[in-house]
């Protein structure tokens, strides 16, 4: 049966990054980095309060450490991300801010602090035009940002909506359509109403609608934005599917629809999964190991959508925290750890 | 010989009646008692939590109307010291107080009104970069005699 030449791929670890002294949580490659001359771009941020950035050498093709962010954090610094430009970095503490980032020669400069979560901001997210932030935290709510000119930001809307700890934020990536996850079992959907401020939340996914029945750490989306993917405590995976077309033709609102499960691949909480441009969703879990899956293709109607392409056992010696696809390097993933480290892998043929 | 036994079975049940109705009447009269009680404490202790629900509430919406009403005569001092989207917020914020139904303390309206104060008011601080917080009800430690 699995004869097709993808059923031979498999992770190989091209290297490990080393440096973090705590455990590390969020990845983000710089997406215009890894192409035309432009070494990749990898920050990594830590529960030592540093953001380490790596880059790959064009000479040797191995990556170094370019630069360490610290002393402003005073906590764990849980996510990170760059602006689609590239040119800025956000990262969310549990320090109960947000800061932002631009790179000024070899250093980081801090251009801005967005202070108002009463404590442990978990995630933050840049819309696809670079001119909205999202950032969540414990204190249940979510806040949008936007940037200005002369690197002001001014709070656009503090939503809430989750009953708990809301555990990372995502923007569709297209549209000005915020997704949230939580503590509490569900994902929201947030839009905003004309042009006012006025952010609503359109839509819950819950256990009831075919969601999950524990905490839903991550969320990403397909190269085209009309399928999400989530994972969860409840060993699952979920994929999900709207008409995406009808909302970029301005004819309003789709809504999200449960495509199908993953289930019974996992046998620990699924902390992060990533979807590659290529199609390949990618899945870091409490087992220490990354798994792969790529749609059916042979499926003819009643199969599962989804299988299982490979497995990396013991990719970590610890939980793995997050998955990220290379923003342009087609099969490079990274993976970062409760071990401390970072990890480069590549999918080539199974040797 | 069937009218007799129904005489006897009549007063017997007469004699057991006297017994139940005095559980009754025992009845009757500790329920009417415990009813007046419960009605008295119950309007005390009502009352109590109005006030002070009431009190926490409106304390809350002044501290909010006080904020607003700066803000507002900072703006009619120099109508550029806050951006469009902060006066706006400002403005909402102005109508939420006043739209807030102190007349119907049942009315649902009343904690939608709080819950978006809230929000906004977060919001506006965060723009202008002020830590401004409502300490909420003053702690016993707080007042002195």
């Amino acid at each position: 049966m699995a004869s097709v030449s993808e059923d031979n791929l498999e992770l190989q670890e091209i290297q490990k990054l080393e440096g973090h002294t705590d455990r590390v949580w969020g990845l983000a490659w710089n997406p215009t980095s890894g192409a035309d001359g432009v070494p990749a771009v990898l920050a990594s941020c830590s529960g030592d309060k540093t953001v380490k950035i790596w880059q790959k050498s064009p000479s040797t093709s191995s990556f170094h450490l370019k630069a360490t962010i610290e002393e402003t954090h005073t906590r764990t610094v849980r996510s990170c991300s760059w602006s689609p430009s590239g040119k800025l970095l956000a990262t969310a503490s549990f320090d109960a801010t947000t800061a932002i980032w631009e790179q000024v020669g070899d250093d980081f400069e801090c251009l801005a602090t967005l202070e108002g979560h009463e404590n442990e901001v978990k995630s933050v997210s840049w819309n696809a035009s670079g001119s909205l932030l999202a950032t969540c935290s414990r204190d249940k709510s979510i806040w949008i940002w936007e940037a200005l000119p002369g690197n002001e930001f001014d709070c656009v809307s503090v939503l809430q909506g989750h009953t708990q700890d809301v555990k990372m934020v995502l923007w569709h990536p297209s549209e000005d359509i915020l997704f949230s996850c939580s503590y509490d079992n569900t994902i929201k959907v947030w839009a905003e109403d004309g042009d006012s401020d006025d952010w609503h939340c359109v839509q819950t996914l819950k256990e009831a609608n075919n969601g999950h029945s524990s905490t839903v750490w991550s969320i990403s989306f397909n190269a085209t934005g009309d399928k999400m993917v989530t994972s969860s405590d409840d060993l699952s995976i979920k994929v999900w599917g709207a008409d995406i077309v009808r909302v970029q033709s301005g004819e309003g609102y789709a809504p999200w629809k449960h495509l199908c499960t993953l289930s019974g691949y996992h046998d620990r909480t699924v902390f992060s999964v990533h979807w590659s441009r290529e199609g390949i969703i990618s899945s870091g879990a409490a087992d220490d190991a990354i798994r792969l899956f790529v749609e059916n293709q042979d499926d003819l109607g009643d199969g599962p959508m989804y299988r299982l392409l490979s497995k990396k056992e013991k990719a970590h010696e610890q939980d793995v925290n997050c998955v990220q696809w290379g923003s342009k390097e087609s099969g490079l993933l990274a993976s970062s750890s409760d071990d401390c480290s970072v990890k480069i892998w590549k999918l080539g043929p199974r040797h | 010989m069937a009218s007799q036994s129904q005489d006897e079975s009549t007063s017997i049940q007469d004699i057991f009646d006297a017994a139940l109705n005095l559980e009754d009447t025992h009845y009757k009269s500790g329920y009417d008692e415990g009813f007046s009680d419960g009605l008295l404490t119950g309007k005390d202790e009502a009352r109590y939590v109005g006030l002070k629900s009431g009190f926490e509430t409106g304390e809350e919406l002044g501290f909010y109307r006080g904020c607003i009403d700066v803000w507002n005569s900072a703006i009619k001092i120099d109508p550029l010291c806050f951006s469009t989207r902060v006066q706006k917020s400002i403005k909402q914020m102005d109508e939420l107080v006043s739209k807030y139904p102190f007349n119907d303390p049942e009315n649902e309206l009343a904690t939608d009104v709080v819950e978006g104060l809230r929000l906004k008011f977060k919001a506006v601080c965060a723009t202008l970069n002020v830590k401004l917080e409502y300490d909420g009800y003053p702690k016993s430690s707080d007042v002195g005699f």
